[in-house]
């Protein structure tokens, strides 16, 4: 008798720890993607679009613009390698562009991922233009600072590609 | 075409799969899948990932120091093309997998080879100090009160009595 009684003491013992073990690990789960999601690298990345502020990696004096149209992209806004028209919010004091000037500039780098020729995919840590002038061709400045996307090559944009420190 | 090795798995990227991510400071995150995508969004550490290579190889799970991984290595240099050294190549990689699978079927053997007597020895234990929670069965049929009582009689003879008050 008694060892019956303990046998089943034990498994409503062991059913009822099991509901508990259940529901904690259920509550540590949702907590955990809580938390997730409000990383700042979790953030769902979008197209550049009117209003978007990017930061320039070139010597031409702006250090921030923000984008105002983007060029022949996507009815969207732009990806990495579009063409933008921008206008400087912040600048140098001795540069070539001012603040408040509206310049066109090229998407080098931009955190929301672009496919590949290949199928793969390629996305930055953040969103980076290179000033260029009207016709879109030549940059204003005369370096280009940090990874570029081999791409450009592919938007004629061979002479970026040729001034910057490296190609990814 | 160069097959790249997944930060996160170490497993093989194929061309035309997974995501890249660039640092600002051109360091290069390949992932093979969106899983290691997202485990290093979450800041994971693939050391500490149980199903990783590098928490397998950390732990001694698989084997690390062999000769025939030193043929599989990244060499920045192009090979000039040769007919006879790509096809003595091919024929290379065919027996260097198979040495090296022979290889780490013996690695696992080693590793487990004590698992079966370590076993035994805290199943012995076990018993030992357990054996008073059971008892044997000739000591139930010796002594009858500690089986329970037999309910089985009781349920076949209830439904012959409601038969016989229902002929009444």
């Amino acid at each position: 008798m008694a060892a019956g009684l303990a046998s089943k003491c034990s498994r409503v013992g062991r059913s009822l720890l099991g509901g508990l073990g259940n529901n904690s690990s259920g509550l540590l789960s949702t907590s955990h993607e809580m938390t997730c999601s409000t990383f700042l690298s979790q953030q769902q990345r979008t197209f550049i679009q009117m209003r978007t502020i990017l930061k320039v990696v070139d010597n031409s004096g702006a250090k921030k613009v923000m984008c105002i149209q983007a060029l022949k992209a996507n009815k969207k806004g732009a990806r990495l390698g579009d063409t933008i028209v921008a206008s400087v919010k912040e600048a140098h004091p001795n540069g070539k562009v001012k603040k408040g000037q509206v310049v066109y500039g090229v998407v080098v780098r931009a955190a929301m991922q672009r496919g590949r020729c290949d199928g793969s995919e390629v996305k930055f840590d953040d969103n980076a233009v290179v000033l260029v002038d009207k016709q879109g061709r030549q940059p204003i400045g005369t370096r280009v600072f940090g990874p570029v996307p081999h791409e450009l090559r592919k938007k004629k944009h061979v002479k970026i590609l040729s001034l910057a420190e490296q190609i990814a | 075409m160069r097959l790249e090795k997944c930060w996160f798995c170490s497993s093989t990227v194929y061309p035309g799969h997974g995501i890249q991510f660039v640092r600002n400071d051109a360091k290069i995150f390949r992932f093979c899948r969106s899983k290691c995508h997202k485990n290093f969004k979450m800041k994971r550490n693939p050391r500490k990932v149980k199903w990783t290579k590098a928490y397998r190889r950390l732990r001694g799970k698989d084997m690390t120091q062999d000769s025939t991984f030193e043929f599989e290595r990244k060499r920045n240099r192009p090979e000039r093309y040769d007919r006879n050294l790509t096809e003595n190549t091919l024929k290379a990689i065919k027996k260097i997998d198979k040495v090296r699978i022979i290889r780490e079927e013996r690695h696992h053997e080693k590793r487990m080879k004590g698992k079966k007597a370590k076993e035994n020895r805290e199943a012995v234990k076990e018993l030992e100090q357990s054996i008073s929670l059971v008892k044997a069965p000739t000591a139930l049929q010796q002594d009858p009160s500690l089986t329970l009582p037999i309910k089985v009689k009781v349920l076949q003879q209830q439904p012959e009595k409601t038969v016989a008050m229902m002929e009444e």
